[in-house]
């Protein structure tokens, strides 16, 4: 299986359980779980179901694309569905078969493995899949976005899609996986690893991303006071980018990087209470029309 | 006698409360049911899906019971001619009984007008009915989840729920999931429903469909079938009770492959492929017949075989590339020497109000430098200082950061192939040790003095910022490592003053706060308390470790040889009535406010007995100092005891507060010194009959 056969495998199969095929989003993000049809779409008591590709980038992993499993930039398939269907973990097997996989010929073991974002105020509590021992998913049921209690929850299920051709392929290397049929990964991605690479770590000028950190920082509170959300939380986004390669190129302190990070989870709440009143304004369009919309189940603690 | 039997099935549970859990439904429903006079004996199981609970004998019913209903007082319940109220009739139809049913009864409060009733068992049925969901819901879990529309919080979602009793549903709601006998089998290998009837019927099926309930079994068939699968390929899986425990939670059928790896990655330190088998893969390394890690290890595989071979060679790629990735680090961190990693220290936070952690390495470098003096380790004080030095550099190397256990083991390993000396490599390797209270100490003198200095710099650092662990609350784990400076010293022997050892790591701090004096005097019983802690371990009573704490101990590994002493000596014959005299004179001298002896004049002594007790302890004084003074304290002690019999006489023969206040005070200065003396080993009259 190549890696554009895996991407439009798992596209169609989940399409054809009713999940939207979004699109990768057009700013970085350090994760799937950024991307607004994630972060925003799981707050409030709308539906979601929906699928999409994101490139995720993390400077601090650059290798030059020497390492033969560390990229700064890897591919996530991400799937989200609001609120999570009681067969959830029989969709996610079935969604093995489609790709080939036939879970009784392998162990197959969903392991404890809890996740949380303290840049986005975000926790939630899962597994990740093994599969014969190679952790190919993470499977989490978000609990907490942006600093509010979620209810409904959102089941997120997160494909690391390099790892994943790699281990179906018995690859060593990610840049010898085939993107296409005679098409090597590394050819279509290798000189863009080291540029990034050589970028993040040693041209980046830190005055500049400190600058465009308050810049933009300032910016989303603007954004924000407008009452323009997704502009809001965009730059929110483009601020925890300028983090990210402060951090790469060691430039953040332990001391500092606390309060950073807080700085951008305070403008990740902000957006998340902004997404959920403005959802309230319309009127919360996706909720089914026939039926009477249904009270917001009362948020539990989270944690006992 | 009627059979239970509960089954939760629910998506994966966490390996680490499966244990727990199972033992808290047992727990909880047993004492429930108890709570309605319902008894009976209890199994649990669980798997990785599923917590089951069964019972043979319960009754069908519960016991019939009495039970009294307190009505009206009796001056409300009677008129004055004696005869029942409205109020008195009232109660006794409210209670079904006719009025002349009602018996009077004494309270605390007066008289009042009651009934007894036999209350006639209710179904068991019934009643686990109501006792099953509120267990269930009760149980509480470390991290608790909401899933899809967010109103229940359990540890997992649940799925479906067996509840029968004599093959009968009990109709129970979990999470809106409504009782029955349907189960499933093996999540892929044998997903179909099962109907079941009851215990036995329920354990077959679940078999038959490759689920084995029963943990126990699982943990010794996987041990069973890794010693097999081993010693067919010449080697033996290394012991890790640990890991085996959770890998049998970790599944619901107990299966086991052997891979192998590449031979080429044996290269590589031992603890590294040790950690990445273990700690991050979950497999079980092997040995070979000499003791060497052997290219093969056993990995648990919820699965009955491997048909096709996948799970094999799935699970030696995973750890071939793990390997892979292993050796990258090896490599890639071989490019910057240990020491010229020191500086980047500067950029990882130690604690927010101590600095960075290259500050928190030059304080330990300076203390490493001083104690080895010390200890009387001088030679090797450089070797201390410069181990201390590089000790904390490998927290930014890249195996480290993948290897986060590792760390230390990975600061020794590339000390050596950067050419350190060996004890300075030794002592960096495991500087970190003990990690608890039974864990190893560093193996050499040198790690012990890094080890020594690391844990007294946090210690004293955080006491001067007034962060001291009260009640179970120690999110600094600042009482293991009080831990780790008692017994680095008492285990290891070394005789250390704490007092000026405290100060010092005190003065290297540049923070503002408590001073030294203040650190002192809170940090020095601190590590006394963990002292306690371990002499009360090693079987010393209470009042022998009462008896020496109760005097100065600045050397802990002195304040031990005196309990040791105390504890051989208590037996002799003599010295329960020298602890017991020595009761008396702590009250006489108390009583006379007498805290220091004075000058003893043998010219004031009158008495025989008193002639003869001076002149016995005078003796006794210079050889106590001597032996004191070469902590030969066993004799030391013996040496007291001989006392006991004059000091018993003198307290027969002589009155000590008389009138005459010279006499009176010379007889207190001379009791005075002798206590002084004697204290000096432990407080005796702290020894109990």
């Amino acid at each position: 299986m190549d890696f554009q056969t895996l991407i439009l495998k798992l596209s169609e199969y989940w399409a054809s359980r009713g999940c939207i095929l979004e699109q990768p989003y057009d700013t970085e993000v350090g994760a799937g779980t950024m991307h607004p049809a994630t972060f925003l779409r799981v707050l409030g008591p709308e539906p979601w179901r929906c699928a999409y590709v994101q490139p995720s980038r993390r400077p601090a992993d650059g290798r030059y694309g020497e390492n033969p499993f560390r990229l700064v930039k890897h591919y996530q398939f991400q799937v989200v569905i609001k609120p999570s269907p009681a067969d959830i973990q029989d969709l996610y097997v079935d969604s093995l078969r489609a790709i080939g996989i036939e879970p009784a010929e392998h162990d197959l073991r969903f392991e404890e493995d809890n996740w949380e974002s303290p840049t986005l105020g975000a926790w939630g509590v899962g597994w990740q899949v093994l599969l014969d021992g190679m952790e190919i998913t993470q499977f989490t049921y978000f609990q907490q976005a942006g600093g509010i209690d979620l209810a409904p929850i959102t089941a997120e299920i997160t494909y690391g899609l390099e790892r994943l051709t790699m281990f179906l392929t018995r690859t060593r290397n990610v840049m010898d996986i085939e993107w296409a049929p005679g098409v090597p990964y590394g050819e279509v991605r290798r000189q863009d690893e080291f540029e990034v690479s050589k970028y993040g770590f040693e041209v980046a000028d830190t005055d500049l991303l400190r600058h465009l950190f308050e810049r933009l920082e300032a910016e989303s509170g603007r954004c924000l006071a407008a009452g323009l959300v997704v502009p809001a939380y965009e730059t929110a986004l483009k601020c925890s980018h300028a983090f990210n390669l402060l951090d790469a190129r060691g430039a953040v302190s332990a001391t500092e990087r606390v309060g950073v990070i807080k700085r951008v989870r305070d403008l990740a709440v902000g957006c998340a209470k902004a997404w959920v009143a403005a959802r309230e304004s319309l009127g919360h369009p996706l909720l089914p029309k026939e039926t009477p919309r249904p009270e917001a189940a009362e948020a539990g603690n989270g944690e006992a | 006698m009627s059979e239970f039997l509960l089954e939760i099935l629910a998506e994966e549970i966490p390996a680490g409360v499966l244990s727990q859990a199972r033992n808290d439904l047992l727990r909880g429903l047993a004492d429930a049911l108890a709570a309605e006079r319902i008894d009976g004996t209890f199994f649990a199981h669980s798997t990785s899906r599923r917590l089951v609970l069964f019972s043979r004998d319960l009754p069908e019913v519960q016991e019939d019971h009495e039970v009294e209903a307190i009505g009206p007082s009796v001056k409300v319940a009677f008129d004055a001619e004696g005869r029942p109220t409205r109020a008195a009739e009232g109660f006794a139809r409210g209670q079904g009984v006719a009025v002349e049913a009602l018996r009077v009864v004494a309270t605390p409060k007066g008289e009042y007008v009651s009934v007894r009733k036999v209350v006639e068992g209710r179904f068991t049925s019934e009643i686990l009915g109501e006792v099953v969901p509120t267990v269930v819901a009760k149980m509480s879990f470390p991290r608790m989840m909401r899933w899809g529309d967010g109103r229940d919080t359990w540890i997992r979602p649940v799925h479906s729920v067996v509840c029968l009793l004599d093959g009968l549903v009990v109709p129970v709601t979990l999470f809106g999931i409504e009782s029955g006998r349907t189960t499933f089998g093996h999540r892929t290998l044998a997903p179909g429903r099962i109907v079941v009837v009851g215990v036995d019927d329920y354990l077959a099926k679940l078999r038959a469909a490759h689920v084995e309930p029963d943990y126990g079994v699982r943990r010794r068939t996987l041990l069973e079938k890794a010693e097999a699968l081993a010693s067919e390929a010449g080697c033996t899986p290394v012991e890790d009770s640990a890991l085996l425990d959770s890998l049998a939670h970790l599944v619901e059928w107990p299966g086991l492959v052997r891979g192998s790896f590449e031979a080429g990655y044996l290269e590589l330190p031992e603890e590294i492929l040790v950690t990445a088998m273990r700690e991050h893969q979950k497999v079980l390394p092997t040995r070979d017949a000499s003791g060497a890690l052997a290219p093969h290890f056993l990995a648990v595989a919820d699965h009955v075989g491997d048909p096709m071979g996948h799970i094999v060679r799935g699970n030696e790629w995973v750890l071939n590339a793990r390997f892979a990735d292993a050796r990258f680090f090896w490599d890639e961190d071989g490019r910057v020497r240990l020491e010229d990693r020191v500086p980047r220290l500067a950029r990882l936070s130690f604690q927010e109000k101590l600095g960075d952690t290259l500050r928190k390495a030059e304080r330990v470098e300076a203390l490493a430098s001083r104690l080895a003096g010390d200890l009387g380790l001088g030679e090797s004080a450089g070797e201390a200082a410069r181990a201390a030095r590089l000790a904390r550099a490998d927290l930014v190397t890249d195996m480290v950061r993948e290897f986060p256990d590792l760390q230390g083991v990975v600061g020794g390993l590339y000390a050596r192939r950067d050419g350190e000396g060996e004890a300075v490599c030794r002592a960096v390797y495991d500087h970190y040790r003990p990690a608890g209270v039974d864990d190893a100490l560093p193996a050499e003198p040198v790690g012990r003095v890094v080890a020594l200095a690391d844990r007294l710099d946090t210690l004293a650092g955080f006491f001067a910022l007034g962060l001291v662990p009260t009640g179970s609350r120690d999110p600094y784990a600042l009482r293991r490592a009080a831990l780790a400076v008692v017994r680095i010293l008492l285990e290891g022997g070394h005789r250390l003053e704490l007092p000026s050892a405290i100060a010092a790591a005190r003065r290297l701090h540049e923070v503002s706060g408590a001073s030294e004096e203040e650190v002192v005097s809170t940090l020095h019983p601190f590590l006394l308390e963990r002292l306690r802690f371990l002499l009360e371990r090693r079987g010393h009573r209470h009042d022998e470790i009462e008896a020496v704490l109760a005097t100065p101990c600045p050397d802990v590994t002195d304040a031990a040889e005196r309990v040791a002493a105390v504890s051989r000596v208590r037996r002799q014959p003599d010295f329960g009535a020298l602890a017991a005299s020595f009761k008396r004179v702590q009250n006489i001298l108390a009583q006379a406010g007498v805290t220091s002896g004075g000058e003893i004049d043998p010219s004031l002594m009158s008495d025989d007995a008193e002639r003869q007790l001076a002149s016995d302890f005078f003796q006794a004084r210079g050889i106590l100092d001597e032996l004191i003074g070469a902590r030969r304290y066993d004799e030391a002690l013996s040496v007291m005891a001989s006392l006991g019999p004059v000091l018993d006489r003198f307290f027969v023969d002589v009155m000590v507060l008389v009138e005459d206040e010279a006499v009176r005070r010379n007889r207190l200065s001379l009791l005075a010194a002798m206590r002084d003396q004697f204290f000096r080993v432990a407080r005796l009259s702290e020894i109990q009959e």
